[in-house]
């Protein structure tokens, strides 16, 4: 079970985490929705140990987040996938995915090499394994950053706006994949803009705003009248995000 | 007044034997430089706060020293207090310490230059800051600061020629011999200077063919 | 010389060399200034040969040693040329000529920074192309030069430690006098590495202070 409670975070004078709680179960997919400036990559950043807590818990399976001796076992069970995918520029794609199984895991090099090029050929990239990152287009960029995260055979994957640098094309593809690690009961905490496919692969959708999670529902209800859009920010933010 | 260069002929192969320790020692003194550079460049970008300040300080210091005061007070000074080194291996730690200040600037800023969220990405993939640093910041720093690491050589080579004052027999040592044997100092040294000026442009040809080709695979490639 | 304690005198020396030093880098720093800038107006001109003449020769003064087109000039040009060389007058050529050449490509860098547009533009509203340099390069060139120029500077300040080697009584050769007479070249190395030091901080801060006045003085003029 992934914890967030109570967490709160400020930069400098500006809250911007204000009091969240959220339970994420194994097998769950959760979204996070919200508009922009809200705190949803903030609160990534505290599940995956990049932002210290000013206070409130984060645990991942048992282990907190903020307690230095826990945190190697907290980020051993969450694998993150970054917007911007932040891959090693100097490594080829498979490199890239078996560096933290080798030095991490101390798995052996064939069989984490193994497993990366099943990993690739998984997303449709077995035959770029030895391409370098500035060979690749975006959406397969995107897939190797998903590939280095699963490499690292996480509880919990964190995916914060993983599409929102790629153009429609590209995203299909990289969501593509992300419905089928849905669908095979991967667990994830899914940040997005992308709400139709949030409506199809989420258990539950949350809603974030300025810093406090107004509202936490299993997905059909976050659709319906009486649910989600009873919250007038929620039927103002999905309206404008439709438009869009 | 007429040009004659062929009174250096018989004296080339003395003349090249200056040249290859000139190339040994920038050889070596560059290994050494970059070695240090790398050192105090984490010392600089480390948490510590009197690292790194003593790393500034000796960036500084040596920047602002003439090289031919810290060769003397190597010379001279070393034997001092019982260590008695040659003028070779004087001239190789000179000129390391020396370039090791400016290597630690060009490298130091090739680590600045690296995205925050590629090391934010080694860091959540549990990687320690030890495998982090080795496997990921220094590769990519070294090899974007190929360049400035590159113009630190060239500095080098050229500041190589103060060995020669310590009674070093490189190339400008050489040079000073066989000026002195031939009575032609003006057709030695302008050689020498054609020498010198092609040789670093050489170096520099190499230095750009090394970028590009260790950052071969960091290219954006049109396909 | 007989190897003798340091005497209250040698305070004076070293004091007298540290004005050699100086007297003789700003001398040539003030002629190399003007060289280099001429020639960067001649590169603005696009005079034909003589441009080419221009880069050709800096590029040979900025990729060989100093000291050994210090040693051409004091050892070659008497010999070749038959004239009476002195080892201030050999430095002072030998510095200027080599700080026009740097001043020369940061001369050139600084107009071309000022936008095509902008000197079309000029041209356009009828001022020649004399005009267009003073009054609309000038300025900003000034500004935006002022920074490299200042590290250029401190850097030829160390160059100067060169002109020891023929002889020229500056900081550095009152050092090897004073180290050959009392033989304790760490105090000596340290006193004269420490007044480079010194000078090299005081020449950085002018020139930081006199960016500043200038760089505000040209974004007022740009309202
Ligand atoms: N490192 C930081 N320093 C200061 N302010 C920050 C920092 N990171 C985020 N913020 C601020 O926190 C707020 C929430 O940011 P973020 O979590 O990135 O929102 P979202 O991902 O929902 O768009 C924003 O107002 C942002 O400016
Ligand atoms: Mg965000």
């Amino acid at each position: 079970m992934l914890k967030v409670e109570n967490v709160k975070k400020a930069f400098g004078g500006t809250i911007v985490l204000d009091g969240v709680n959220l339970t994420v179960n194994p097998g769950e997919v959760v979204s996070i929705l919200g508009s922009s400036g809200s705190g949803k990559s903030t609160l990534i950043r505290c599940i995956n140990g990049l932002e210290k807590l000013n206070a409130g818990r984060i645990t991942v399976d048992d282990f907190d987040v903020s307690k230095p001796k826990e945190l190697a076992e907290a980020r051993k069970r969450s694998g993150t996938v970054f917007q911007l995918f932040n891959l090693y520029p100097h490594m080829s794609a498979l490199q890239n995915i078996t560096l933290a199984p080798i030095e991490v895991l101390k798995r052996p090099k064939a069989e984490a090499e193994a497993e990366g090029r099943a990993l690739l050929a998984s997303v449709g990239l077995g035959d770029r394994a030895d391409a370098y990152p500035a060979q690749l287009s975006g959406g397969q960029r995107q897939r190797v950053g998903i590939c280095r995260a699963l490499a690292m055979q996480p509880r919990y994957l964190l995916l914060d706006e993983v599409t929102s640098a790629l153009d429609p094309e590209m995203t299909s593809e990289v969501l593509d994949i992300l419905a089928k690690l849905a669908k095979s009961g991967t667990t994830m905490v899914f940040v997005t803009h992308e709400i139709e496919f949030a409506r199809q692969i989420s258990n539950r959708i949350v809603f974030l705003e300025k810093g406090v999670l107004l509202v936490d529902l299993p997905t059909a209800e976050f659709f319906s009248a009486e649910g989600g859009l009873a919250q007038p920010r929620v039927a103002q933010f999905l309206s404008k995000m439709r438009k869009d | 007044m007429r040009l004659d260069l062929t009174i250096l002929a018989p004296h080339l192969g003395f003349l090249a034997e200056g040249a290859l320790l000139t190339a040994q020692v920038c050889a070596l003194a560059l290994i050494g430089s970059v070695v240090l550079g790398m050192l105090v460049a984490i010392a600089r970008t480390s948490q510590r706060k009197w690292l790194n300040r003593l790393a500034f300080a000796y960036v500084d210091l040596f920047r602002n020293v003439p090289f031919i005061v810290q060769l003397f007070f190597f010379y001279y000074g070393l034997p001092e207090i019982g260590i008695y080194i040659d003028a070779f291996t004087t001239g190789v730690v000179a000129l390391s310490i020396s370039g090791g200040a400016y290597a630690s600037d060009a490298i130091r800023a090739g680590i600045l230059a690296i995205d925050d969220g590629i090391i934010e990405a080694a860091e959540v993939s549990g990687l320690s800051q030890g495998t982090t640093f080795t496997r990921i910041v220094l590769p990519i720093a070294l090899r974007t600061s190929i360049r400035p690491l590159g113009s630190v050589l060239i500095n080098m080579i050229l500041t190589s020629s103060i060995l020669s004052t310590i009674t070093l027999n490189e190339l400008t040592g050489n040079a000073k011999i066989v000026a002195s044997d031939t009575f032609r100092p003006f057709e030695v040294y302008v050689v020498l200077l054609v020498v010198y000026a092609s040789l670093t442009y050489l170096v520099s040809l190499g230095i750009t063919l090394l970028h590009r080709w260790l950052n071969r695979d960091m290219q954006e490639q049109v396909n | 010389m007989r190897y003798t304690e340091f005497t209250p005198f040698d305070l004076w020396l070293l004091a007298q060399g540290l004005g050699v030093t100086v007297g003789l880098f700003l001398v040539t720093s003030l002629i190399g200034v003007a060289i280099g800038v001429l020639w960067g107006v001649v590169r603005f001109y696009r005079v034909p040969v003589l441009m080419q003449v221009i880069t050709f020769v800096a590029e040979v003064l900025k990729n060989s040693p100093v000291l050994v087109q210090l040693f051409l000039v004091f050892f070659g040009f008497p010999a070749f040329f038959k004239l009476n060389m002195t080892p201030v007058n050999a430095a002072i050529i030998t510095l200027s000529l080599n700080t026009a050449a740097f001043v020369y490509v940061i001369a050139v860098s600084s107009i071309e920074s000022i936008g095509r547009d902008q000197v079309e533009a000029a041209r356009v509203f009828g001022l020649s192309r004399w005009q267009v340099l003073r009054h609309v390069i000038a300025p900003q060139a000034m500004a935006f030069s002022i920074g490299p120029l200042t590290a250029l500077l401190v850097n030829q300040l160390q160059v100067t430690s060169l002109i020891s080697v023929i002889g020229v009584m500056d900081l550095s050769k009152i050092g090897a006098n004073l180290n050959l007479r009392t033989l304790k070249p760490f105090i000596v190395w340290t006193a004269v590495g420490i007044l480079y030091y010194l000078a090299a901080k005081l020449v950085a801060t002018l020139g930081a202070k006199l960016e500043k006045r200038l760089r505000a003085h040209s974004a007022f003029r740009g309202l």
